[in-house]
């Protein structure tokens, strides 16, 4: 029992740092249609903010602040330069636009920092554990889950009750007649490309604070898990990237935990074998999007 | 059966084969490092058109084909690995497996039977997703297939290197099989199957609507898309030797991608483009990464000059030809552009079997709103019966749901015995009802002619196709636009071909859509006299919804009213212009007698769900 609860946990940190990551791309999949394979770039950035702010001696605080913001407003310019030019194009377009910025990231970080894999100097706190309820958790998890928790409520409040997060719904919902009601494109689609970047960078934090290293391809797996969550999720559904990004960490963490010894070299695909056969049963996701509901013949 | 004309794909055929064995000429006189970048290069090719056979003609991007590279490489090797070899590195293989020793073609044979397979089974699955969940799906696929490859040690040696495979694949030998892939993609672009696929890329609501069968033809073309993959995937592993699960993974997912995109994904022109032009960039980039000197200058070694020139490259035709280099069309169509139709005496079949459409109780929600309340309608081929009502009374929805496109939450409809409740819609084109749609659904970037032949082919089995499509474009007085693309045309135009192509479905009944609107006076007379004809001449029903309550008073032989969802008259269009609660609805007040085709009543736009 201990175990199973010890395993949750960390399933619902796992979980928790996907769905931030997949509700950052259902934001701005839900308004533009682009699938932003350059997200990961986002994590990778932050990563390397915080790794320099821990050479330059800067408090953690302070360096987590400075990550996540260097995070959100490279997500705004990535759009200004990269998606702009594309933003009325098709999917596919889109969709390869972003890889290829994807790709000049990567080799940049390649060039200008080290192709090898950094080490971050965390705060010792976080690598402690603390007993509760009778059983061992990592600082890093529950702070993780707080993080998570908070992100959210944080977001459920921006989207419901700001200015700007309304518009990005009704955006998502219909984007022609949001503009004809006075919704400016620009600054709501900026705005979508911002608490993406936001979100990223609180992904990022998290992620590091558990590996404390960071390399050029850190952001590639956890946003390819996340792109799996969205899809789980429903795409472009935001309470279905949650949902997405909660039932993809459940599903890999308790695969680690009980699937048996021989089992566990196919560990993702069978955790990837699980999601088809939600997906056969749910073809558009677990809280599919409101937009498919309007669907006009 | 082809859909191009045989003189077109012969010489595109030809040029294929000719581009192929002249590199392969080239190459083999400039010397070995030339035939292994060539080999490469032809090897990329195959399955560069492999990806575009699916992802191409469906409009679906896939990132999962090397997936079924990786099956035909691993097949294929296991089969052509020497006895001996097996015996030292992959002692667990079951018995008959290590016993087989065969040559590279009948191993690259069984290594096609084997993807198709698999494919079959996962484009199953795959086969319930749309658009960019469909995409992503396949991403998972290439996920999985990598995971067990790593995690199948016994058979594939895991992450390490699968070494030992005998090196068969010569210059001549990929060559010879990079221009079978070139034809097979060619043929299949222009086959029944390939069109009809084309089709629903460019609107799959409209295909439906025409009798494709959509996920049938993205299942062909998925399963020959990774037969091509696995030909591609046997000829990597005996031209390298040796090979890892890295090698079927991302990296070269997104080469092989990079290469289609450039290019342009629809065509095989494209293809061989931007294989073209991703290898050059590659190999003349290859040669600057390591540095090298202009004049005074030493430019340092650049890790990944290649990956950032194919990010360039990628971002170039993104920003400035979305459609890749080479556009929209194959070489040979933009060069050999056939002269206009003749004259054609090809005439459209009567109407014999004349059982009707019967609606019961059709009812149906959007949530909380009703769109159309308990609505029975009967319609019978021979006559005209017009659909009127309010904007938002619940027309567009009750011609949805009597195509199939909706399923009415109550109600049943059959047309004679047969029952047409939660058939899909090519299934109902199939059974003889077909339709245009308010806001144009025409496939863009086929030609009218396409346009029309595609929705001939898909129903009545096929036959008499071509002949159905002249005719119908004839009827309609279109003819003359069949070579160019429909896309290009003026509205009414567009309407015309819109209802030619339904005519080609040779349906007995035909529901039209605001046929109507964007024409003027002049053409919607004729557009009068030609429906009058469909009925007369040749006895097909029609439904017909339109604002212009001339064409309607004019044209029909009874008129459905419908407002706020609910039938609320139908008869004789004298009986209709003089019923108070037509009145009432179209005037707000029943105080006034006036007739309601009198006060002019505005075409408008309209956008029923």
């Amino acid at each position: 029992m201990d175990f199973f609860l010890q395993q949750t946990v960390n399933a619902v940190s796992l979980g928790g740092t996907y769905a931030l990551l997949a509700l950052g791309l259902a934001v701005v999949f839900s308004i533009m249609g682009l699938i932003n394979f350059a997200h990961g770039e986002l994590m990778t950035i932050a990563g390397y903010v915080l790794m320099y702010c821990g050479l330059a001696g800067l408090p953690f605080v302070l360096s987590i602040g400075l990550a996540i913001g260097a995070a959100t407003v490279a997500a705004v310019l990535m759009e200004r330069i990269a998606f702009r030019p594309v933003r009325n194009a098709s999917g596919a377009t889109m969709l390869i636009t972003s890889f290829a910025v994807s790709m000049v990231l990567q080799v940049l970080f390649q060039n200008l920092i080290s192709v090898r894999s950094q080490p971050v100097l965390l705060p010792p706190l976080l690598t402690d554990s603390v007993r509760m309820f009778g059983f061992v958790i990592g600082v890093n998890k529950l702070l993780s889950i707080a993080a998570t928790v908070v992100m959210l409520i944080f977001l459920d409040w921006f989207m419901k009750r700001q200015k700007t997060g309304i518009a990005m719904r009704a955006a998502a919902e219909d984007f022609a007649v949001a503009r004809l009601m006075g919704i400016r494109a620009n600054s709501v689609i900026a705005g979508a490309f911002a608490l993406s970047g936001l979100l990223a960078g609180v992904a990022a934090v998290l992620w590091v604070s558990q590996r404390a290293s960071v390399d050029p391809l850190m952001g590639f797996t956890p946003v390819l898990k996340a792109f799996i969550a969205a899809i789980l999720g429903g795409l472009g559904s935001l309470r279905g990237a949650v949902a997405g990004g909660f039932l993809l960490g459940f599903i890999e963490i308790y695969l680690a935990a009980y699937l048996p010894p021989e089992w566990q070299e196919f560990r993702d695909p069978i955790g990837l074998v699980l999601v088809v056969i939600v997906l056969l049963i749910r073809p558009n996701g677990l809280i599919p999007a409101p937009a498919l509901k309007a669907h006009k013949v | 059966m082809l859909t191009a004309s045989p003189r077109n794909m012969a010489i595109a055929l030809a040029a294929a084969a000719a581009f192929v064995i002249v590199a392969a000429l080239v190459a083999s006189g400039l010397g070995a490092a030339s035939e292994r970048v060539l080999s490469v290069f032809f090897i990329s090719l195959i399955a560069v058109v492999g990806i575009g056979i699916y992802s191409g003609n469906s409009g679906v991007l896939s990132f999962g084909h090397l997936s079924f590279m990786a099956v035909g490489a691993y097949v294929s090797a296991l089969l052509t690995l020497p006895a001996a070899m097996k015996a030292a590195t992959l002692p667990k293989l079951p018995a008959w497996l290590a016993a087989t020793e065969l040559g590279l073609f009948p191993a690259i044979l069984v290594a096609i039977v084997v993807t198709c397979a698999f494919a079959l089974v996962v484009g199953l699955a795959v086969g319930r997703l749309d658009g960019s969940a469909a995409t992503i799906a396949t991403l998972g696929l290439l996920i999985i297939t990598h995971g067990v490859i790593i995690g199948w040690r016994d058979v594939t040696r895991g992450s390490g290197t699968f070494f030992g495979v005998p090196r068969e694949t010569s210059l001549w030998v990929a060559a010879g099989w990079c221009i079978a892939a070139l034809v097979v993609a060619r043929l299949y672009r222009d086959s029944v199957s390939g069109l009809r696929l084309r089709a629903s890329r460019e609107n799959a609501i409209a295909a439906g609507a025409v009798g494709v069968d959509m996920k049938r033809e993205r299942l062909i073309s998925w399963i020959l898309s990774a037969a091509v993959m696995a030909v591609s995937g046997a000829l990597i592993a005996h031209f390298l030797g040796a090979f890892s699960p890295k090698k079927f993974y991302f990296v070269d997912t997104f080469q092989l991608l990079a290469m289609l995109i450039v290019g342009g994904m629809t065509t095989v022109t494209g293809a061989v483009t931007g294989a073209v032009t991703i290898t050059v960039v590659t190999e003349v980039l290859r040669r600057f990464e390591s540095g090298f000197d202009i004049g005074a200058f030493t430019v340092p070694q650049v890790f990944g000059t290649t990956q950032i020139g194919i990010a360039l490259i990628i971002l170039f035709a993104m920003f400035r030809k979305a459609e890749g280099l080479a556009g929209l069309k194959e070489w040979e169509e933009r060069v050999f552009t056939r002269r206009g139709a003749e004259k054609t005496a090809a005439t459209l079949p009567a109407v014999s079997d004349r059982s009707a459409l019967t609606a019961e109780h059709m009812t149906m929600r959007f949530g909380g709103l009703t769109a159309v309340n308990d609505v029975s309608v009967t319609l019978r081929p021979g006559e005209i019966v017009g659909l009127i009502g309010p904007n938002g009374s619940g027309k567009t929805t009750l011609l949805n749901m009597l195509s199939g496109v909706l399923e009415p939450t109550e109600g049943t409809s059959r047309l004679g015995e047969t029952k047409l409740d939660g058939l899909p819609t090519h299934r109902i084109a199939e059974l003889g009802i077909a339709r245009t749609f308010q806001n144009i659904r025409l496939f863009p970037s086929l030609t009218v002619e396409q346009n029309v032949l595609v929705a001939g082919l898909s129903t009545g089995s096929g036959e008499d196709a071509r002949a159905r499509a002249e005719a119908a474009l004839a009827r309609l007085g279109v003819a003359g636009h069949a070579d160019k693309d429909a896309g290009t045309f003026s509205y009414g135009d567009q309407r015309r071909i819109e209802i030619a192509r339904a005519l080609a479905c040779q349906p007995k009944l035909l529901f039209l859509d605001e046929p109507a609107a964007g024409m003027n006076r002049e053409e919607t007379d004729a557009l009068m006299e030609t429906l009058r004809g469909l009925t007369r001449e040749l006895g097909i029903g029609i439904l017909l919804v339109d604002h212009d309550l001339k064409l309607i008073n004019s044209l029909c032989d009874r008129i459905l009213v419908l407002n706020e969802g609910r039938l609320i008259a139908s008869g004789a269009p004298a009986e209709i212009r003089r019923d108070p609660a037509v009145i009432e609805a179209y005037l707000g007040t029943s105080q006034t007698q006036d007739d309601p085709a009198e006060p002019g009543h505005q075409p408008t736009e309209e956008n029923d769900p």
